[in-house]
């Protein structure tokens, strides 16, 4: 022992401790003293003195044990001794903590999503009494909607609702300003985008929403329409960095002024769904600005058959939300038909529904089901984690076990090892919970960027309680599961010179491997899934040529009838088509790959097909539609500059059409609409391609010319094609869109390719993920099982070398080691095949093109976990038939 | 009902051994039970410091180290006002745990 080492122990060890031992020695030996007088020898005066007191050890500990001070002391003294450890055993310090901080770190990330899409609630005083109004039944026969069928009402509804106090106590109404963002200009800067919603006057104090800066809306602001707006806290950060002073500042939305009036509490994300509103406004009466960006005939205030306002309602007090139901459901029914006489018996009356507003309302539908199957894979990974430490502590402890034995036969108490064990079990869960806790913080804002969900992934208090949970959880596990096996040897057999391999140990160890094994089996083949299920959707035929298409949306700011907007629409086109670098260009309603499309009723040749037979989606179209986007042309023509107005009406449908709704004919000439009113003549029949997302079946199609079909419409998609990099045009398409109107941005400027791809932006993420998940658990599971293989071989070194003194081959030794890890993997993977099929079949429907009893996902899995065993087992299987036996022998 | 026990009787020996004594340190206390009961106690060593610090902790006694006649550093115990009061109980229930005993003993 250095000299340094043993000052310091001199210093360290307690005062309480040093005086007990010295009052202890004084008695010895004042014993020898009386027992030298006595006449003994000094050899026979120290033997009685030691005799009469009998084991000076244990009677040190139980005088200890008397002490308060010693209490406090002691639990100092266990962590100091377990810092110790951790110090003399770096590298088992650090894998432990590592895994467990990667098994909570990753399970408190994925649980922090889940939070904020699935559980949170509003941060306003009392969240539970507030409820999303929805439509189950969606709108009555007859109404107009906005596309979200089940949760829009018509302004008479929403007065109605809010006249009736008994079942609410508030009922607020928003509805956004565009189906995307809206333009906006601040000062003389160049025009941008900002989401943004127009709410009743009660919105903010209705929902109960603190101000940050200034106030909120009024009910005399609704009335009066007024040109006031409230910042989101989060929009004043970005873009004003908390500027104070832009109460008063006027902000232009669609080229209007607004007066900024106020800045919404600092969490309020708003109540869009899945998204953080910017600003707001309070409802709007003229036609410049309307719900939804509408321009066409349909308005707030004089179209009471059009459904466009969001509810959300506070509950009176002490009523139930099946109360408030039962309360509103008749008034809401009278304002429902209101407006459209008396209801049609053949179609079922509307009925409404309350959701808690929790989450994120209408993106928890589709996010619920993966997200829990996530949380589910990352359970699976944290029970791994959990494991494996588990494992490696029994294996510590038990090449501990002689010190703890010889411990315990020099009299130490078996409570006082079992508290030193606890406390090295507190020390590691404490340092892995706290990296994981910084993991998580990480994970879950390189989630919250890779998903693209437009939340608050703050951790709150659940998240911090769930993170604590899970840790205790992990303590429980792997703190107290070695206790047993490291204290309960006898102390004899721990003394014998031989360690023995306890049979029932091994077992007992061999089993939580098949069951790591079973749960990475299960991992990788969901994971494989999941990556297979990505390929697919990378390898679709989109059934146009996306490279070089630029595409960006172009929503005239002013106020202007159809007949202006196709004036503004073919100039447009005319200064795009001529611009350096730009090869054609063409226009659409609705943009490829974003999820929206029109959708009708056919009627050809004056039969008439309803939805359910053959629904059909359409899409208004610009000239050289097909040559712009790569869509092959089968018969027939392209649209044409040609196609105007006043020209004869012309459609061009895709090859789905001809083959439900046109077979064995030739197509071209034919009529689709009603035939009273100028049907469209078919002129041209295009390949099948995709429309709305990648993943959607091949549907009917009819491509309008823009200028023929309806009034023109409020956002015209522009796409361009060039040689280049499609990026590279922006400059010079804004200046020219500029030159056109200053008020006009650029909406949403991308590639093509970019459009489709971000359509399975969620099945990307889930399969990334997935993927992390499967290959932490073979990383963590390939550490467990080399671990306690090695543990094995060297506990077995002594029987390796008899097998090889009595003639066993180095070769049948490391066969025999690598038989142990392949025996494990495939009782494993026999218990981890119906797990699988079972995750792959909850997994259905986040998987495309892809059956879920996959077999190439499966013989990933199985290749996986086999080269996980076969690698885990080499090294050891190498150092066992390395072992000399004359060595292994002579150290009996 | 007396409430005693084999550690109660220890108690009050030592209790009784600082009342007579005033002040003495462990092994002292050995040596006294020994002579004053006329070789027919021995208090058990290993025993007797747990006790006298259980004692300590108690308020009962309390304890300095002090020099021994023959100059060795030693641990001296004495009563504190609690320990005296604590001795008087300890008595009587041992009066009354004889009296039991005794009465056992001569019923016939």
């Amino acid at each position: 022992m250095s000299l340094y080492r043993r000052i310091s122990n001199l210093l360290s060890r307690s005062r309480v401790e040093r005086d007990i031992e010295d009052e202890l020695r004084s008695h010895l030996d004042m014993r020898m003293e009386d027992n030298l007088a006595a006449g003994m020898s000094p050899e026979q005066a120290r033997r009685d003195a030691l005799l009469r007191f009998g084991n000076p050890v244990t009677t040190r500990e139980r005088v200890a044990a008397m002490d308060v001070a010693l209490a406090l002391e002691n639990i100092w003294s266990d962590i100091r001794y377990a810092l110790r450890q951790v110090r003399k055993f770096p590298i088992f310090a650090a894998t432990t903590i590592l895994t467990l901080a990667l098994g909570i770190g990753a399970t408190t990330a994925i649980f922090t999503v889940m939070n904020a899409v699935l559980l949170r609630s509003l941060p306003v005083p009392n969240p539970r009494q507030l409820f999303y109004l929805n439509v189950p039944t969606q709108q009555p026969y007859g109404a107009w909607n906005t596309g979200n069928g089940d949760t829009s009402f018509s302004r008479p509804v929403f007065e109605a609702l809010r006249q009736d106090h008994r079942a609410f106590s508030d009922v607020m109404a928003f509805a956004p300003l565009s189906n995307d963002k809206v333009a906006i200009r601040i000062g003389d800067d160049s025009p941008e985008q900002a989401f943004g919603d127009m709410v009743s006057g009660n919105f903010f104090s209705g929902l109960g929403v603190p101000m940050a800066r200034g106030r909120g809306f009024t009910l005399e602001d609704e009335k009066q329409h007024a040109a006031v707006a409230v910042l989101n806290y989060a929009y004043w950060t970005r873009r004003f960095s908390r500027n104070p002073s832009v109460l008063g500042q006027s902000i232009y939305i669609k080229g209007l002024p607004f007066t900024i009036i106020g800045v919404a509490g600092e969490d309020f994300p708003g109540v869009e769904p899945g998204q953080l509103t910017d600003l707001w406004i309070p409802l709007q009466r003229g036609p410049e600005l309307s719900p939804w960006g509408q321009s066409g005939d349909l308005k707030l205030y004089g179209s009471p058959n059009w459904w466009c306002l969001m509810l959300i309602a506070r509950l009176a007090p002490g009523v139930t939300a099946r109360q408030a139901v039962a309360e509103a459901t008749p008034a809401f029914q009278a304002a429902a038909y209101a407006s459209l006489g008396t209801p049609d018996p053949s179609h079922p009356k509307v009925t409404l529904a309350l959701l808690p507003a929790k989450g994120i309302q209408g993106l928890g539908d589709n996010y619920r089901e993966p997200i829990t199957i996530l949380m589910a894979l990352v359970t699976l990974v944290l029970i791994i984690a959990c494991c494996n430490v588990a494992m490696l502590l029994v294996a510590r402890n038990a090449s501990r076990q002689r010190d703890f034995s010889l411990r315990m036969a020099l009299g130490a108490r078996r409570s006082a090892l079992l508290r030193q064990l606890l406390t090295e079990s507190g020390l590691l869960v404490l340092a892995g919970t706290l990296l994981g806790w910084l993991f998580a913080l990480g994970g879950a804002r390189a989630l919250a960027a890779w998903s693209q969900l437009e939340v608050n992934l703050k951790p709150d208090r659940t998240i911090l309680l769930f993170a604590c949970i899970v840790s205790v959880f992990a303590a429980l596990v792997f703190g107290l599961a070695p206790l047993r096996t490291a204290t309960n040897a006898p102390v004899t057999a721990a003394l014998r010179a031989t360690p023995s391999t306890s049979y029932q140990r091994k077992r007992r160890s061999s089993a939580v491997l098949v069951l790591q094994v079973a749960l990475c089996f299960t991992l990788l083949t969901a994971a494989g899934l999941l990556l297979r299920t990505l390929l697919k959707y990378e390898q679709t035929n989109l059934g146009m040529r996306t490279q070089g298409l630029l595409v960006f949306g172009i929503t005239p700011q002013r106020t202007m009838d159809s007949d202006a907007k196709f004036i503004f629409y073919r100039e447009l086109l005319d200064r795009m088509r001529s611009l350096p670098g730009v090869e054609s260009a063409t226009l659409m309603d609705n943009r490829l790959g974003s999820g929206w499309s029109n959708n009708d009723e056919p009627t050809v040749d004056g039969v008439k097909y309803s939805s359910e037979q053959v629904p059909l989606r359409t899409n208004n179209a610009g000239p050289d539609y097909l040559h712009v986007l790569g869509i092959p042309l089968l018969v027939g023509r392209d649209i044409l500059d040609s196609d105007t107005q006043s020209s004869p009406r012309v459609v061009v449908v895709n090859e789905t059409f001809v083959k439900k709704l046109l077979p064995n004919t030739s197509p071209i000439g034919h009529h689709l609409g009603d035939p009273k009113d100028h049907p469209y003549t078919i002129v041209g029949v295009a390949r099948d391609s995709k429309y709305r997302s990648v993943d959607e079946k091949p549907r009917a199609m009819a491509y309008y010319p823009y200028t023929q079909n309806g009034g023109a419409f409020a956002t015209v998609q522009v796409e361009l094609r060039t040689s280049g990099d499609p990026l590279s045009l922006l400059p010079l398409v804004e200046r020219a869109v500029h030159e056109m109107d200053a008020n006009v941005p650029l909406e949403k400027p991308m590639t093509q390719a970019a459009v489709f791809e971000d359509s399975y932006s969620q099945p990307r993420l889930f399969s990334r993920l997935a993927m992390f998940f499967g290959l932490l658990a073979a990383l963590l599971v390939g550490i467990g099982l080399y671990g306690t293989l090695s543990y094995r071989i060297s506990r077995r070194s002594t029987e390796i070398g008899v097998r090889m003194a009595l003639g066993a081959q180095r070769q049948q030794v490391s066969r025999m080691v690598l038989r142990e890890s392949l025996q494990i993997a495939a009782i494993g993977i026999g218990i981890g095949i119906p797990a699988a099929l079972l995750t792959g079949h909850l997994m259905g429907s986040m998987l495309y093109a892809l059956d879920p009893f996959d077999s190439v996902s499966l013989l990933l899995a199985l290749t996986g976990v086999v080269g996980i065993s076969l690698a885990a087992g080499y090294l050891p299987a190498h150092r066992a038939a390395s072992i000399d036996p004359m060595q292994a022998l002579r150290n009996e | 009902m007396a409430k005693n026990d084999l550690q109660g009787t220890l108690d009050l020996l030592v209790l009784k051994t600082l009342s007579q004594t005033g002040s003495l340190h462990g092994y002292g206390i050995v040596l006294h039970i020994q002579r004053a009961s006329d070789e027919l106690l021995r208090a058990e060593e290993g025993s007797l410091y747990p006790a006298l610090h259980r004692m300590e902790q108690n308020g009962w006694i309390a304890s300095d180290w002090a020099l021994t006649e023959t100059g060795r550093k030693a641990k001296y115990y004495k009563l504190t006002a609690a320990g005296r009061k604590q001795l008087q109980e300890a008595e009587k229930d041992f009066e009354q745990l004889v009296k039991g005993v005794r009465a056992i003993l001569r019923y016939a």
